[in-house]
């Protein structure tokens, strides 16, 4: 109602000013030729993302906003790598539902063969590094931190490789994993 | 009444601006906007007094930390929901405060926000009748244009990376419709009402960490709901756009998701069956 | 407040309507007002620009301060997370140790350990127990209900918050008899 009875003219010069405004902008707010100040503005940026009210010292600050392309364009669709996806999905699900009976199995019986054992040592192995990996792809994402990202990533490899071969000298020279826990256990 | 208030008070700081200074304004801004403002000053013993705490950001003053402003209304005068309450404040005792709403019915899906510590649509929401402060976030983790409005380019731009619509090939056999078996019709009860609020998605810690990348609960919902649809042919296109280590698999099946979706139906179980899908 | 009050007066003395202003054809009026600002033309291009650097301003919304603490710092996928990459780091450190055992002087067969740990007095043999034993049973019991939610079955609400229930009690109940009986 007020809208309507709004004069004209008033409305218009509010219309102006607020264009005028938006697209100039002259004074606090940020400077309307962008070009020169560009840096400043990244700098503002990055101060007021600290300030922002959740915790200053955030898990992955996202830092400031910048989106590709117009509204109109679709976010790009990437290319199938089914050995990182649905493979990958699969192969966890399959090695996490083998751990289960070779996790549960030593409860009932005590511990278990060596066969069974290195197999459950296999198992928890991979299981172990594909969490890490997901761990690292989740946190340590690679669009904004590509250098960290690969060298997680290979920090891992060699991780798991030491720990498989040190796995594998424990599991031939001394009694095997479930058995070592049992004898620590009932120490 | 509002509009004309907030234009003029744009002409006012824009006239302002020019005289006294910009650092003067921002003060006298500030201390208009941390104020406590009653709505009843001559509120009767029976009153019911609820304090609404609201998460404020002016993009005028792009410098200011984001803050907290306290509301309270007698919720005797007040509607039921939490939408009502944020209108009388708009109406009544604060015209700058900026939220998005539309069609007060939860059917729009505008008013999404995080509203004691869960995203839901205020006006679906009851306002607690209990004495505890009612907090009110903009939805989580999403970039603030302005007090309670998050922008969701991002998430729309992911919407339309999906093909939200049919595709086929092949023309109807009789010339006329795509026919559809009952029980192929049932399959899309629980996904076709997702109004997309992006409350579920806002909802994602996954989604927080990787939005870029992750295209979250609500977009794959509506993936689903084109990858099951017996009238689409692109069924195996559309799977092979989610077949890689970002776009479907950061879920991680947190369900935060199904947990909040106000329209109550499961991103989360949606998500499930498209990794059954992809799997065997 | 009242500042803006004093604005709009000021304003609508200015521009306060009259029967000329209004009867005037809108073009004669374009022509004839006298703008306080001059409108700056703005291409598409322009405007994207200053909506970019409007975007960089913008804050991020609070997430984890703000969301319900129940469904982020206590929900049962991110201990999942916690507990395995706990296990994960202990059997890591353990195996690339007893790899380096010989170089290093280390004595980590089990016999070794089996006889430290049975020196230890018996409150830190059962605080150690249950240390180890909660994120196991932990992890065990989440991992197995995300194989079966992976089957797209237990997605009902009050599935799921059964299951948040039953799998932090279970784990604690069980790790504490594993640890006092087992």
């Amino acid at each position: 109602m007020a809208s309507a009875l709004r004069p004209m003219l008033l409305r218009q010069t509010a219309l102006s000013a607020a264009t005028r405004r938006a697209a100039t902008v002259p004074a606090s707010a940020f400077p309307s030729r962008v070009t020169p100040f560009q840096s400043t503005i990244v700098k503002n940026a990055g101060r007021i993302a600290a300030f922002h009210a959740s915790s200053r010292r955030s898990l992955l600050p996202p830092g400031p906003q910048v989106i590709k392309g117009t509204v109109n364009d679709a976010v790009p669709v990437p290319d199938p790598v089914p050995t990182h996806g649905s493979y990958h999905w699969t192969f966890e699900r399959v090695i996490a539902a083998g751990l289960i009976p070779l996790t549960v199995a030593p409860f009932a019986a005590g511990s278990l063969n060596p066969v069974l054992d290195a197999t459950l040592c296999a198992l928890l192995l991979v299981h172990s590094h594909s969490g890490f990996q997901s761990i690292i792809i989740d946190y340590v994402p690679k669009r904004k931190y590509p250098g960290a990202y690969k060298i997680s990533l290979w920090l891992l490899n060699i991780a798991t490789v030491l720990a498989g071969v040190g796995l594998y000298e424990f599991e031939t020279n001394d009694v095997g994993v479930t058995e070592a826990v049992k004898r620590v256990w009932n120490a | 009444m509002a509009a004309l208030r907030s234009t003029s008070s744009r002409l006012f700081a824009a006239a302002s601006r020019s005289s006294a200074g910009p650092s003067m304004f921002v003060r006298s801004m500030a201390s208009v906007g941390e104020a406590t403002v009653n709505a009843d000053p001559k509120s009767s013993s029976s009153a019911r007094n609820k304090t609404f705490q609201i998460y404020r950001w002016n993009p005028e003053l792009p410098n200011e930390k984001p803050k907290m402003q306290a509301y309270t209304l007698d919720l005797n005068k007040t509607g039921p929901m939490v939408l009502d309450a944020l209108v009388r404040i708009k109406n009544e005792v604060d015209p700058t405060l900026t939220f998005r709403r539309s069609c007060r019915e939860g059917i729009c899906g505008s008013c999404a926000m995080n509203i004691n510590g869960q995203n839901t649509l205020a006006c679906l929401c009851r306002i607690p009748t209990d004495t505890n402060e009612l907090k009110i976030y903009p939805l989580p983790h999403t970039y603030v244009v302005k007090d309670l409005v998050p922008d969701l380019t991002h998430f729309y731009k992911q919407y339309k990376s999906i093909k939200p619509y049919l595709q086929r090939d092949t023309p109807a056999p009789d010339g006329r419709e795509y026919r559809q078996s009952k029980a192929d019709r049932k399959k899309l009860d629980g996904l076709y009402e997702c109004i997309l609020c992006a409350c579920c998605s806002t909802s994602c810690p996954s989604y927080w960490w990787n939005s870029e990348e992750y295209l979250g609960p609500a977009i794959l919902l509506q993936s689903y709901r084109w990858i099951i649809d017996s009238r689409d042919e692109r069924t195996e296109a559309r799977k092979a756009a989610l077949d890689n280590s970002m776009s479907l698999y950061r879920c991680h099946t947190i369900l935060n998701c199904t947990r909040t979706c106000p329209k109550g139906l499961n991103p989360g179980l949606a998500i499930g069956e498209i990794k059954k899908e992809m799997a065997f | 407040m009242n500042a803006q009050r004093i604005g709009v007066r000021a304003l609508q003395q200015v521009v306060r309507p009259n029967a000329f202003s209004q009867n005037i054809p809108r073009l004669m009026l374009a022509s004839l007002q006298t703008r306080g600002a001059a409108t700056v033309k703005v291409t598409p291009s322009e405007a994207q620009t200053i909506l970019a650097s409007q975007r960089l301003q913008r804050p991020v919304s609070p997430h984890l301060s703000a969301y319900d603490f129940k469904q982020t710092w206590f929900s049962a996928s991110v201990w999942t997370r916690i507990t395995g990459g706990g296990m994960t780091t202990a059997l890591y450190v353990f195996s690339i140790s007893y790899l380096a055992a010989p170089l290093t002087g280390w004595h980590l067969e089990s016999a070794t350990l089996a006889t430290a740990a049975a020196s230890l007095p018996f409150a830190a043999k059962a605080g150690l127990k249950l240390l180890v034993t909660w994120p196991f049973m932990f992890h065990l019991f989440n991992g197995t209900r995300h194989l079966v939610w992976d089957l797209a079955k237990g997605y009902k609400r009050p599935v799921i918050h059964a299951g948040n229930i039953a799998v932090w009690s279970g784990s604690l109940l069980s790790a504490l008899g594993i640890a006092c009986f087992l």
